[in-house]
Formats: C-alpha cells, structure tokens, sequence
C-alpha cells in the first residue's frame, strides 16, 4: 500500500471495539482458559447426564423429605445453586479479569497500545468477546442440562420451555455483569484473579447473609431475586428462601444489573485509558 | 525544544517507585536516523516507552512530531513501533497478525492484507507468511514485529533493539531497510547496546547512561574508546564446532569459548569480525549461523570508562 492510501483518521470507538471483537474472540476460544470453560460448563450437563441415567435405572436420584424431586424441579435448584452461585461468577471471574490482565502479563498489550484508538475500546471489544464466548458456551449446556432433566419424574418441555427462556436470559445478564465486574477488576489491580475469587466466594456468599442492606452490593442478590423457579422445601432450602424473604422486583433487579454493568465497563474503559501498565521485561 | 525536533523532551524524568528510569533529559532529536546506545539498564528502553506514550512521565513533557503523545492516540497513524519484548499473539499466523493490527490503523480488510502481506516482504518473511508465529525462530519473531511496525508506512519508526537475535543475513537486509527508509525523507529513532549495528545504521547517537543523556552527536567520536575495549559476540549456529574452527584461523580473536550451545567469541576488531560474520553467512546457504547476539557487557565497559575518565 502506498503512503497516500495510508489511513489519516483514527478509528471510531465503535469500529476499533468491533476490531478489537475480531482480535479477541480467536485469542479467547484458544486461551489456556478454554479448557477451564469447557469443565465450568460440562460438570452440570454430565451431572444431569448421572441424573437421568439413575432415573431411566429405576434409581430415584433426590428426594426432600422423602418425596421424589422431578425434574423441572431439580433443573431449576442447578439454575440457582450451580449455575448461578458457580458457573456465571467463576467464568465471569475467570475471564472478565484476564481481558487486559493476560496482555499485560504476556507483553502483547504494547501492540494494542500503540494503534490509533481509544484504549477504552480494547476493554469494550474484548469483554463483548468474552460475553459472546461465554454465552455460546454456557447457554447450550444449559439447555442441554434442561432436555436432560426435565422429563424426570414426567415433567413436560413443552409446558416449562418459558422458564427455560428467562433461566437463559437471566444466565446470559448474569455473564455480562460479572463479566464487566471483573472486567474492571482485571484493569484496576494487580492479581485480579484472586481479588476476584474473594469476591465471589467470600463478599458474595457472606453479604448474602448477613441481614441488612449490605446484600444490595452484590450481583448475586439482583440475579438470585431474577430465577423463576421456586426451590424445594426442605428445611436448608427454605433456609436459604428467606434469605430472599424481600427480593426487590424484577424491573428493579433488571436496571440495577444493567447500571452494575455499564459503571463497571465504563470503569474498566477509563482504567484502561488512563493507567499506565509497566510491563516486566 | 526547536521547530523541526521529531521528538522534543524538556526536564523528562520517570520513577518506577524508588527507581530513576530516567533523570532529568532534555533532549531534542533531529530527522533522520538516531541512535540511542548504551548499555542494559542505562534508560534507552524507558526513554522509547516514554516517546511511544506507553509510560507516562513523571515530571516534564515530551512531544513527538510536534505532538503530546500520551493519551493521544492519533499520534499512532504517524508512528511505527517495534518492542523490545519477543511477545506475540502465537497461534496467529504473521500475515493474519499484521492484518489484524492494520485494521486497528483504520486499514480495510483487503487492504490490511495487501500492506501485510508488502510489510512481509520487506522483510522477506513471504514464504512464513501463513506460518503460526509460534513456529518462528528468534530472527523470524523479530523480523515480523518490524513488519508490523512499518506495515502502516509511518513518518517515525521506534525500534528498541530491533536487529537482536537476528542471523547476519537478516541483519544486514534489515539494515538495508532502514537506510532506505530514511533515504526517503522518514525518521528512525535506534536503541542498541551495540555500537557496531548503531554505526551501520547512523553517525548520529544519543549515548545514554544511568538514565541521563551522557552525550548527543557523531558516533565516531566515541569509536576509538569503544575499539580499545574487546567485543564479545554470541553465535548459534547448527555446527558450532566448525564454526569455530573457521573463526580461530583469524588473528582479531581474542578467545573462544562454547557455552549452552553457542560460540562466544571475544574480538579485538568488532567491524572486521561482524565483516567477516556476515560474509560467511552469505556463502552458505543452507543458513548455517541462525542468530548472533552481543552481550549487554561490551558496552558496559566503555561506560564505566567513560564516566570513570
């Protein structure tokens, strides 16, 4: 290309996120993280899999208070306990932090730095990366899981697939604000991954249970107020119930989620842009 | 700082913690090629990271081509950079990464693939064009991270130690490339801790030391200091033995030794050995030498005598 073809505008922040996008979804898919997601998102399709061989066995796999559990029922308790409280913040956890972190650790971020756009668009096009990575990985367990599970003690697709369709979108609001969340993280702090793992299962799980408003600082608390199945009584199950005793509505829960994710990738775009990353040599 | 500076600093200065990476540099750089010599830890690296806007200064200013340049990115579509450090995105084949990051420059996607594909053939990485930059030598790795760097046709190319790792053949070519590149009217800004790869490229030096600027000027007023002192050089090649061989039977060897591999060699004539290097590079073919690098130390002697005196 001659010079006089050489580009003479920097890119939008838009087109160099998308740009960006292009970059980062191959970088992802083939990330050391890959087989990390695989595992987080198979566990509960072979567990649904032992499930519904024990079922097909003659085998009643749960009971609560001697009663048989059916399937839509037990596919709703791995919605909340596994999915939910494991899966989405892990992964979120896993990759949300390594977006900037792992250029940074593997020196390659010079490259990034040194191209005519905003660094804040580096950030975005690689959390929309993550977010399409995730959500392409964790949605189909999902329903795989759901297919699974549901027909266990006569349950009915047909009938349940609505709830199937918010388990998935809440699943999918669940990656992008963790995913933003420790998006910022990864920006921010040295070892993010380990700030990030406190996060999730020591403020999280704590907050959670301490009675107050400090809940209302947690992402699990919007999310958890958001799954449409009802969980099985049991005495540890309504236990954990009444901790949502006063979950705030869905409308509320939604805007609260959506204002988490874009302070968190506003942060984490404007942490990008104006710290200055000493790579080790 | 004067109007036709490429780049200009004023009272520059940059801590890493209790750390001086640089201290107090007023400078300001002509066109053309410069080089910027001195030895490991001397602040060339953190004096590049600075013009780049990759590090933000902790007191003073610098301006490259008569613009701020941290937090501007638009500098970027007139600035070329190679890094120091051999870090790739491995699993992308070079043209796909020059591809990619053309279309960060603005570039459309064919014509990201048309100036990717002329980049690597300036550096004559074509035939590897489609190989994973993981399975790339040393030599490759540093060709194609030039080539990303030129890829865009830029005004001012920063190269921080470009030619190391490189095998003589390489090195020579790339030389070849800078001059001509500066031949038509752009400016190259060189770090090297060797003197003799400086010299080939430019008479004009900045001479760096204990993060300050000990000396700005003509490179053969330090020459003679630098050919008292003995040079070592550090040779791969996949038959080291008769290498070595080859190499004794001339009277500008001071010693020879084989450490992990490698020939080391101490010279008195550095310009005659590197010569004598390259031509036998050339009449084998096969590429028997695959990288010769200079050990951060030749340089650090000179220094110590320099500030010592």
């Amino acid at each position: 290309m001659s010079a006089d073809s050489t580009p003479r505008r920097p890119l939008s922040f838009l087109t160099a996120t998308l740009r960006i996008f292009d970059i980062a979804v191959g970088q992802l898919l083939w990330s050391r993280r890959t087989v990390f997601m695989a595992l987080a998102a198979g566990g509960p399709v072979v567990l649904a899999l032992v499930l519904r061989a024990l079922d097909a066995s003659g085998v009643s796999a749960l009971r609560v208070n001697g009663a048989r559990v059916g399937g839509p029922v037990m596919f709703g308790g791995m919605i909340w306990l596994l999915y939910l409280r494991f899966v989405v913040p892990v992964l979120g956890a896993f990759y949300g932090t390594a977006l900037v972190s792992d250029e940074v650790d593997d020196r390659t971020i010079t490259y990034l730095f040194t191209r005519p756009i905003a660094r804040g668009s580096i950030v975005v096009g690689k959390y929309l990366a993550y977010l399409a990575c995730t959500v392409l990985v964790v949605l189909p367990s999902v329903m795989a899981a759901y297919v699974l599970l549901t027909p266990i003690g006569g349950g009915s697709i047909a009938e349940t697939f609505p709830l199937l369709l918010a388990d998935l979108g809440l699943l999918a609001l669940g990656l992008a604000v963790y995913g933003a969340v420790f998006a910022l993280i990864g920006a921010s702090v040295p070892r993010p991954l380990v700030v990030s793992l406190i996060l999730v299962f020591g403020w999280e799980q704590l907050a959670l249970v301490v009675p107050g408003y400090l809940r209302q600082f947690t992402v699990a608390y919007y999310l958890q107020s958001l799954v449409p199945h009802a969980m099985p009584h049991d005495e540890t199950m309504t236990a954990i119930q009444s901790l949502f005793s006063e979950p705030p509505s869905a409308p509320s829960s939604i805007f609260s989620l959506c204002l988490i994710l874009v302070v968190a990738l506003g942060f984490a775009a404007h942490a990008l842009q104006t710290r200055e990353y000493v790579l080790e040599q | 700082m004067t109007e036709a500076a490429i780049v200009s600093t004023e009272h520059l200065s940059k801590w890493y913690g209790q750390v001086i990476g640089l201290n107090d540099v007023t400078l300001s750089v002509a066109g053309g090629v410069t080089g910027l010599l001195g030895p490991n830890g001397a602040g060339k690296s953190t004096l590049l990271k600075l013009i780049t806007g990759q590090l933000k200064p902790s007191k003073g200013a610098v301006r490259v081509l008569g613009e701020p340049v941290w937090g501007n990115p638009a500098i970027y579509l007139r600035m070329g950079v190679c890094p120091e450090q051999d870090a790739f995105y491995d699993r992308m084949t070079g043209l796909e990464w020059l591809a990619a990051l053309l279309r960060l420059q603005g570039y459309g996607e064919r014509e990201a693939v048309a100036a990717g594909v002329a980049a690597l053939e300036q550096v004559d990485l074509q035939e590897a064009a489609n190989k994973r930059i993981g399975a790339y030598s040393k030599g490759m790795r540093q060709r194609v991270k030039l080539a990303q760097s030129i890829a865009h046709s830029p005004d001012l190319l920063i190269l921080d130690e470009p030619l190391s790792g490189m095998d003589p053949l390489a090195r020579r070519k790339t030389i070849r490339l800078l001059r001509t590149w500066a031949a038509s009217g752009k400016n190259v800004i060189v770090s090297s801790h060797v003197l003799h790869e400086i010299e080939a490229l430019t008479s004009n030096i900045l001479l760096m030391h204990n993060g300050r600027v000990l000396a700005e000027g003509n490179v053969h007023q330090i020459r003679d200091l630098i050919d008292e002192h003995p040079h070592t050089v550090c040779i791969r090649s996949r038959h080291p033995r008769e290498l070595a061989r080859e190499l004794v039977a001339h009277d500008d060897l001071l010693s020879l030794r084989f450490e992990d591999g490698a020939v080391y060699v101490q010279t008195a004539r550095p310009d005659v050995f590197y010569a004598r290097l390259t031509g036998m590079a050339a009449a084998d073919p096969t590429g028997d030498i695959y990288e010769v690098t200079s050990p951060d130390d030749n340089l650090q002697a000179v220094f110590d005598y320099l500030v010592k005196s």
